[in-house]
Order: C-alpha cells, then sequence, then structure tokens
C-alpha cells in the first residue's frame, strides 16, 4: 500500500503548497497549471491516468514538468509510468518524491534522475509522524534548479 | 509583478490571526484575533450522524501544550471562507493561528487509519512549522471523533465525519465572511498570469484515490470544505486541469 501519515499531504498542505509557491514567485517561470491525476488501486487503471497525464502534457507543449506525489509503494506504478511517458516525449521533467529507505521505486525508469528525494526522517521511514516527510520549500528549489538544467540543456542540445 | 506580464485574473487572501483561543460561552471569532469554543452544539451534530459516530469532542490544545495523547490525526483544516467571486478569483477570507485537527477512534479503541496510525503522545506524532502542519505557536483545535465500531475503517463514515467538521466549521465561516475585509491581518494578492518569453512549467500532482482514508477530493464549495466536492475515484481519477489560483483557493481537500 501506498501513503502513510509521515508522507501523506494535508488539507493545509494543499492550501498554502510550497511548490505552487514557489513557481509562482519565479519571475524565470511562466506557471502554466496544475494537472491533478487520482492514483488509483488497479494497475491497468494505474497506467492508463497517468499516461493521460502525460499526454496532456504533451499538448500542452510546456517546456519542462514537475511531476510530484506524497504517495510511494503502489503509487509508484503510476508516477514513474507518468515520469516514463513524459521523458519518452522529449519533454524535460524533474519531479518530487519520498524515498528515504523503506519507500525507494518499486519500478524503474531512466528519466527518474530529477526526482528530488524529499525525505526527512533521519532513518529514511515511514514514522507516523504527521508531516514529517512533507515537502518543503528547499525541496522545491532543489527540483526546480534540476528542472531549469535540464530545459537549458535539451535548449543548447547537450545529451 | 513583470512589466510584460499578462494577468488573467486575481485572487486576494485576507487572513484574520487568532490569538487567543479557548472554551466559552459560544462559538464565535472575532477581528479582534478572539475564537471561544463551545460544545453545547456537539449533541445535536452527533446525532445527526449517529448511523456512523458514537460521540464527539472538541477542545483548544494551546501552542506547546502538546504532551497530551492524541488519536490518529486525519487531517488538518484551515477555517476559510469564499467571499467574493469564484474558485481561484474574487476574495477569500482565512483564518491563522488556529487548525482544526480531526482525529478518530473507533468504540473499540482501533484508529480510524489505513496505513499507520499517528495515535500517540502528540508532541512525538505532529511534526510542526510544516506548510501543512501547525506552527510552534499555533492553536490547534482538536476535533476528536469516536465512531461506531469498525466505522472508523469504512469509506462512507469517514466521508461522514469530514461532513461533520465542515458543519461544525461553517458556524465560524458564516462569522468570517462578514468580517470587515481591511481589518485583517495579513492580505496576499496571487495572480493567474502569462509570462510571455518565459520557461512554460506544468505542474502534474499524483494524489490518493484509493478508498477510505486514501481519498483526495477536488472543487469543494468552500475552500479546503466536503460540500459540492467530488471524490477524484469519482472522476475515474482521470487528469483535471487546475489554475495556480484555483490549487491557492483550496480546491484539493484530503480525506486521509
Amino acid at each position: 500500500m501506498g501513503v502513510g501519515p509521515s508522507t501523506k499531504e494535508t488539507s493545509l498542505h494543499h492550501f498554502r503548497d510550497p511548490l505552487i509557491k514557489v513557481l509562482g514567485e519565479d519571475e524565470g517561470i511562466d506557471l502554466m497549471g496544475v494537472l491533478v491525476y487520482g492514483s488509483p488501486e488497479g494497475n491497468v487503471e494505474k497506467i492508463r491516468c497517468s499516461r493521460t497525464a502525460a499526454v496532456i502534457a504533451e499538448c500542452a507543449r510546456p517546456d519542462g514538468v514537475i511531476v510530484e506525489t506524497d504517495g510511494w509503494g503502489n503509487l509508484d506504478v503510476d508516477y514513474v509510468n507518468c515520469v516514463n511517458e513524459i521523458g519518452e516525449r522529449g519533454i524535460p521533467v524533474a519531479g518530487l518524491n519520498w524515498s528515504g529507505t523503506a519507500g525507494t521505486f518499486v519500478v524503474e525508469s531512466p528519466y527518474l534522475g530529477n526526482v528530488v528525494d524529499f525525505n526527512k526522517n533521519p532513518e529514511g521511514i515511514e514514522s507516523n509522524i504527521v508531516g514529517e516527510n512533507n515537502y518543503t520549500e528547499d525541496d522545491v528549489r532543489e527540483c526546480v534548479k534540476r528542472l531549469k538544467i535540464a530545459m537549458l540543456k535539451k535548449e543548447r542540445g547537450i545529451k | 509583478m513583470a512589466a510584460n506580464d499578462i494577468e488573467l485574473r486575481r485572487l486576494v487572501i485576507k487572513a484574520f490571526h487568532m490569538t487567543d483561543v479557548r472554551m466559552g460561552d459560544e462559538n464565535k471569532i472575532t477581528t479582534d484575533g478572539k475564537m471561544t469554543i463551545n460544545n453545547d452544539c456537539l449533541a445535536a451534530l452527533t446525532e445527526k450522524y449517529s448511523s456512523v459516530i458514537e460521540k464527539v469532542d472538541v477542545e483548544v490544545i494551546d501552542p506547546g501544550d502538546h504532551d497530551r495523547h492524541t488519536n490518529t490525526i486525519m487531517d488538518i483544516i484551515p477555517i476559510s471562507v469564499k467571499v467574493l467571486g469564484k474558485c481561484g478569483e474574487g476574495i477569500t477570507h482565512t483564518i491563522t493561528g488556529v487548525y482544526v485537527m480531526p482525529t478518530g477512534v473507533d468504540t473499540e479503541g482501533i484508529q480510524a487509519h489505513e496505513f499507520g496510525s499517528s495515535d500517540g503522545n502528540l508532541k512525538d506524532m505532529l511534526y510542526l512549522n510544516r506548510a501543512g502542519t501547525p506552527a510552534d505557536d499555533d492553536y490547534i483545535i482538536s476535533f476528536n471523533i469516536t465512531f461506531k465500531k469498525g466505522m472508523g475503517q469504512e469509506r462512507y463514515a469517514i466521508i461522514d465525519a469530514y461532513k461533520m467538521v465542515e458543519e461544525w466549521m461553517n458556524t465560524f465561516r458564516a462569522q468570517l465572511k462578514k468580517f470587515e475585509g481591511t481589518k485583517c491581518t495579513e492580505r496576499h494578492e496571487y495572480y493567474d498570469k502569462i509570462r510571455p518569453g518565459q520557461k512554460k512549467v506544468l505542474v502534474i500532482k499524483e494524489m490518493i484515490a484509493h478508498g477510505a482514508m486514501l481519498d483526495t477530493w477536488i472543487f469543494p464549495d468552500q475552500p479546503s470544505g466536503v460540500e459540492g466536492g467530488k471524490s477524484l475515484i469519482d472522476y475515474g481519477c482521470t487528469p483535471i486541469m487546475l489554475t495556480p489560483n484555483e490549487f491557492r483557493d483550496g480546491a484539493i481537500k484530503a480525506m486521509n
């Protein structure tokens, strides 16, 4: 299963989301919007929903995409698929995800290099402490930095 | 704002900071930062949701007074209300300095959690000063829900519990809506805008949509509310596009 108390985002987190805050304040970024999709239980639906998100991204012609989730475990299946589908479409992609030691990716993709692990627990575990393993503005800045480098590399034709 | 930015719409969030929260004769908030909580309304509320809820107890936790037991923390909710305009534009009022913390257990002592319970000593189980948690000097309103036997794991019971919390919050929302805007303690202006020539970045958020305690709702009538909203599960988990301002205006409610 997927998300525990230390990674789950509260309603207050959504209301004051550091990701939207930092991107909105960055004058070098034209924040297009926030595409939200649910992470269902079944694998077929997981692949369909996360792929659809990547298709919408392709059609919207962004310079870059940030993919985030507060989930792990089975939620990696759709998360990694989404990152992978975006990467395969040639769109620079970065991300935010909790891994620590207990929640490392259960599936693989060559496009996960710019995903920031926002683990805060010293042992890297799901501690059940509400809010402990939530991403902060610092995590977002690291993620934005990685995305900017990826976008610049694409612009200059650097592999 | 940069000179060539194209402004699409504006959202103004006015915050009213509460500096004194305590039990009192009525459920009341004032623009000068006083909030009183009264539990007389809880009997009727419990009766309304009696098919799934056994009892409710609301208490005020002072800043720093966290060396106490808590049942599993279901959510941290800001009290906000739409004053003018639709979601993502116009004016929203919100209360700062105090947040609502629903907790859940059933009559058999089983915690209302799905994947890990945060019950225990509050000082150990709540990490303060995150975007999604209260700060050191914030009050917490602990909304302790005791479910009927086995109901802490049923999706419809969890939804009912959040509806109940919202109904309780509505007393404060009604007052907050009428607050004189100029008396706010913080005023934030947010714009949906196009920044021509800058890097176009799309955010994709994957949110849990499995079932009870692993659920996310979207587009409630009121910011961070329940009524009028719909679960991502009911949308078939299909991607839905929000403007940044819609997101900032409480369009997403965690139903964890």
